[in-house]
């Protein structure tokens, strides 16, 4: 168990890497293949809620680290008194960890064998991640703004990044095999049939 | 719900109350720690990203390109001469403003970058360039582009020549502007939710009988210590009186699609031109 925890630990890292070398896509309303969230959904399906709260902590923060942008306007300043709100830092562990608990709900299908039940929810995780966050920075901000170019930007990274998910069940499939880490119980697969 | 699930679901809130109560130094630190580690991955990230925008133009446009090329090479040398001229002028301005007693003028040097990835988050409208802590670039000091104001310098990473720059279109990056011929100043931000469309730029807090008619030019002020006088943000597309203000909406004069090159600025003397204001 904990050689898997750590193997995964070690894709999260990866990911981070990989995210790097991943642009926005114009053509598709700047929409992007979100590596980091994905191995995080992919792996909290595979693992604890213990494992997976602990994974959420180190995603949220990382994630947080890189994409936050500073407070804006200077303490004291005269002329920008109403600067534009920005989130805590922080707020994604509870978005990664709110879809970790999601991606949890439909563990005993996955224990069954059904990845590609989990491979679609992953779209859908994503979908409900990124909306949340538009959905925060507009509660923060207040004046409801919902525009096409957000549900559709939101709609194609889901699709781009659940494209991928397949790939990432088959690496964590063979990491399982490697630590000797029981994902998949067929038992139960074969007891509902019979 | 096992022992040990509550254990780590205890540590788990209690992190995220650490995490969220942290100041905004030790999450800058943080964010610096993060960006020294992951610099090298960022940095070629961002040149794979070059690499293949560049061939992506040059096989769309490599005859245009050439073409742009002489044309831009005729307007640099054209420009290198009228900036000679601006020079000449510039010193003989100093000259008689201290024969007259006023204040110099701040220096205005500017710091040329390239643009080396554009968009790098979902939601906040940023670019990361070329020069940073290594090239003397500061935070919140001015960005500007070829047509006038782009943003401001949000994040540099300490022993790195690399900054992140907020750009204009973001809402949380305001400035102080006024409407040129008129006594109108207002804060003008980028507005949200505006993806895969050119950008307009929203300008609040103006009086609801403004005499604002689209074309206008709109200048920032360079109150609030943040941004020069005069430099050009856009020009009014429309004007809306309100109940108790007026809102404009404000056509950009960069153009953020193709942002390339940017001028980091140096930060204005905000001491020098308050004065001036009160004088």
């Amino acid at each position: 168990m904990i050689g898997y925890l750590v193997s995964v630990l070690c894709m999260v890292l990866t990911a981070i890497v990989l995210q790097q070398f991943m642009p926005a896509i114009e053509g598709l309303y700047d929409a992007r293949i979100l590596i980091v969230p994905l191995v995080f959904l992919c792996s909290s399906v595979t693992v604890s809620m213990g494992s997976m709260l602990v994974l959420a902590f180190i995603c949220g923060f990382l994630w947080d680290a890189q994409h936050l942008p500073g407070v804006v306007a200077d303490l004291g300043n005269t002329v920008y008194t109403r600067p534009a709100e920005m989130l805590r830092f922080g707020y994604s562990i509870v978005l990664y960890a709110s879809m970790g608990f999601l991606m949890q709900g439909i563990r005993p299908l996955f224990r069954e064998g059904k990845w590609h039940v989990s491979a679609l929810l992953t779209g859908v995780a994503i979908f409900l991640y990124l909306f949340a966050e538009f959905m925060l920075i507009t509660f923060v901000r207040g004046e409801f703004i919902l525009t096409r170019g957000i549900m559709l930007k939101i709609s194609f990274c889901a699709l781009l990044t659940m494209l991928f998910s397949p790939l990432v069940f088959w690496v964590l499939f063979k990491f399982a095999a490697l630590f000797n880490h029981t994902i998949r119980y067929d038992g139960l697969k074969t007891r509902r049939r019979a | 719900m096992k022992p040990l699930n509550l254990l780590i679901l205890l540590g788990f809130l209690a992190g995220m109350v650490w995490v969220i109560t942290l100041s905004e130094g030790s999450v800058r630190s943080i964010q610096a720690s993060y960006y020294r580690t992951i610099a090298p991955f960022v940095k070629g990230g961002s040149q794979l990203e070059l690499k293949a925008n560049a061939f992506l133009r040059e096989v769309e446009y490599s005859k245009d390109l050439e073409e742009r090329l002489h044309r831009t090479e005729l307007e640099f040398g054209r420009l290198g001469a009228i900036e000679g001229q601006l020079r000449e002028l510039e010193r003989e301005n100093n000259e008689l403003n201290a024969a007259l007693d006023f204040k110099r003028r701040t220096e205005f040097t500017v710091t040329a970058a390239r643009v080396i990835r554009r968009q790098p988050s979902t939601w906040w409208k940023t670019i990361e360039i070329d020069r940073g802590a290594m090239s003397g670039i500061g935070r919140q000091v001015p960005v500007l582009a070829s047509g006038g104001l782009a943003g401001k310098v949000d994040r540099v990473t300490p022993g790195r020549d690399e900054s992140s720059v907020i750009l204009l279109t973001d809402e949380s990056c305001q400035v102080s502007v006024q409407v040129e011929g008129t006594p109108e100043v207002g804060i003008v931000s980028g507005q949200r939710g505006q993806i895969g469309e050119a950008p307009l730029l929203r300008l609040r807090y103006l009086s609801k009988d403004a005499p604002i008619r689209p074309g206008m030019k709109v200048v920032t002020t360079g109150r609030g210590r943040l941004f020069h006088p005069k430099i050009l943000v856009g020009t009014i597309e429309s004007f809306e009186p309100g109940a108790f203000d007026g809102e404009a909406l404000v056509k950009p004069s960069v153009d953020f699609q193709n942002l390339t090159i940017v001028f980091v600025t140096s930060a204005p003397d905000n001491t020098s031109h308050e004065r001036k204001e009160e004088e």
